[in-house]
């Protein structure tokens, strides 16, 4: 895992909060999603809300540890599978920095 | 990150699921439309405002509410329809239209790739031009939904057909299932049961077949055979309609479900979550008491 990548969310997903539960529905579905949600746990809902274009894995992961008592290695590891997850379904995509990455 | 299909927790009451019938305006008179007793200009004035659906459904959604039919009369005949349903796609309902199909030109086709539905729903009443525009009382309406159905398919677009049994129409049933049958991935539904006119009125209910009719239908089909096998075996579940799912006329007034509009509470005057969470659950269903679930009462009352 890239700890100095940043992610930026496809605007073609929106995150609905229904009863609790962290949903991204496509907009711009196709036949084979067309009934499909993809509901996020509670580190995957955090971890969405955080990503924002501008912040590193690497910051996002610290605020994390700050504010969770979870150890940086299992963050390291939830979030990888989360990453794949949401790269998978182009839900996030990584930003190209011309000047290079901030974290 | 988990893909389903349906959400798997969900409170007992939860304002999950709207069935809002957004005009009762339409450009055709099917004969045994329950709306169409109200597709009057003096009525259709009366209709939510564009600015007022699009408040009502930002305060759904703040409520939670993921799915959204949009139904009618013909929810395409609506000015501003595509306005209120691009609204909701980008809010992030998973938004089904109930359609006649015959406003689906190549630009409205379009539109609904740019940002398609969860589903669109169309109702093919007939396999030949005659049947299908005596019930719908409009010369060139088949032939147009047959194009649009083309046109919706050839976009990829998650289309279903469905039609009502009627007397009108019932030698057709079947090459109407064929027809569906015959494209790619394209569900059939079959409606068997009528309603009243919002009116009161019983127009529809002469175009009614007998329950001997309608059986002898099934049992032509081994599918529709087998679906009117399970629901005479099955054990009818009490209505929860107001449980996880309501209804909203053109009016703006919300209700228990379509079949129930007794009672209403005016979103116009009121919030979404005043009448989902504190007026809804007083309104009155017989069908919620078991002593009281006539058969054919219930089956009819279900949405």
């Amino acid at each position: 895992m890239n700890l100095t990548a940043v992610y930026m969310k496809n605007p073609e997903y929106i995150q609905r909060d229904v009863a609790g539960e962290c949903i991204l529905v496509p907009i711009r579905r196709n036949l084979t999603e067309s009934n499909s949600i993809y509901v996020l746990n509670e580190t995957g809902a955090a971890l969405w809300q955080r990503i924002d274009g501008t912040r590193s894995l690497r910051t996002i992961t610290d605020e994390f540890a700050q504010e969770y008592d979870v150890t940086t290695e299992q963050l390291y590891h939830d979030f990888q599978t989360l990453l794949v997850d949401l790269l998978s379904i182009h839900a996030i995509d990584e930003v190209t920095l011309a000047d290079g990455p901030t974290g | 990150m988990v893909r389903l299909a349906k959400l798997r927790f969900l409170p007992d009451r939860f304002p999950l699921s709207c069935q809002w019938e957004i005009t009762c305006r339409c450009n055709l008179h099917c004969v045994m439309c329950y709306t169409d007793c109200c597709n009057r200009p003096d009525l259709i004035r009366q209709e939510l405002n564009s600015g007022e659906i699009i408040r009502i459904l930002d305060e759904m959604a703040d409520a939670g509410t993921l799915e959204l039919c949009l139904t009618g009369g013909e929810p395409l005949s609506r000015p501003d329809f595509f306005s209120i349903y691009e609204y909701a796609v980008q809010r992030g309902f998973l938004v089904t239209v109930f359609t006649n199909a015959t406003l689906i030109t190549d630009v409205e086709a379009d539109r609904f790739a740019a940002l398609p539905p969860h589903g669109i729903e169309i109702s093919l009443h007939g396999s030949t031009s005659d049947t299908f525009e005596r019930i719908t009382q409009h010369h060139g309406s088949y032939h147009r939904c047959l194009r649009a159905i083309r046109l919706l398919l050839d976009r990829h677009l998650p289309v279903v057909l469905k039609a009502t049994a009627l007397s009108l129409n019932q030698h057709e049933i079947l090459s109407i299932k064929q027809y569906a049958d015959s494209l790619d991935s394209v569900p059939f539904k079959l409606g068997q049961e009528l309603r009243p006119e919002l009116d009161g009125g019983a127009g529809p209910f002469q175009y009614a077949l007998s329950e001997e009719e309608l059986s002898e239908l099934n049992r032509k089909d081994p599918r529709l055979s087998e679906e009117a096998c399970q629901r005479s075996r099955a054990e009818l579940p009490l209505c929860r309609s107001g449980m996880q799912r309501f209804h909203i006329d053109a009016y703006g007034r919300l209700q228990l479900c379509s079949g129930n509009r007794r009672q209403g509470y005016d979103l116009r005057n009121g919030s979404f979550r005043e009448g989902f969470f504190e007026t809804l659950p007083t309104f009155a269903c017989e069908h919620k008491n078991p002593e009281h679930s006539a058969l054919l009462q219930l089956m009819t009352h279900h949405e």
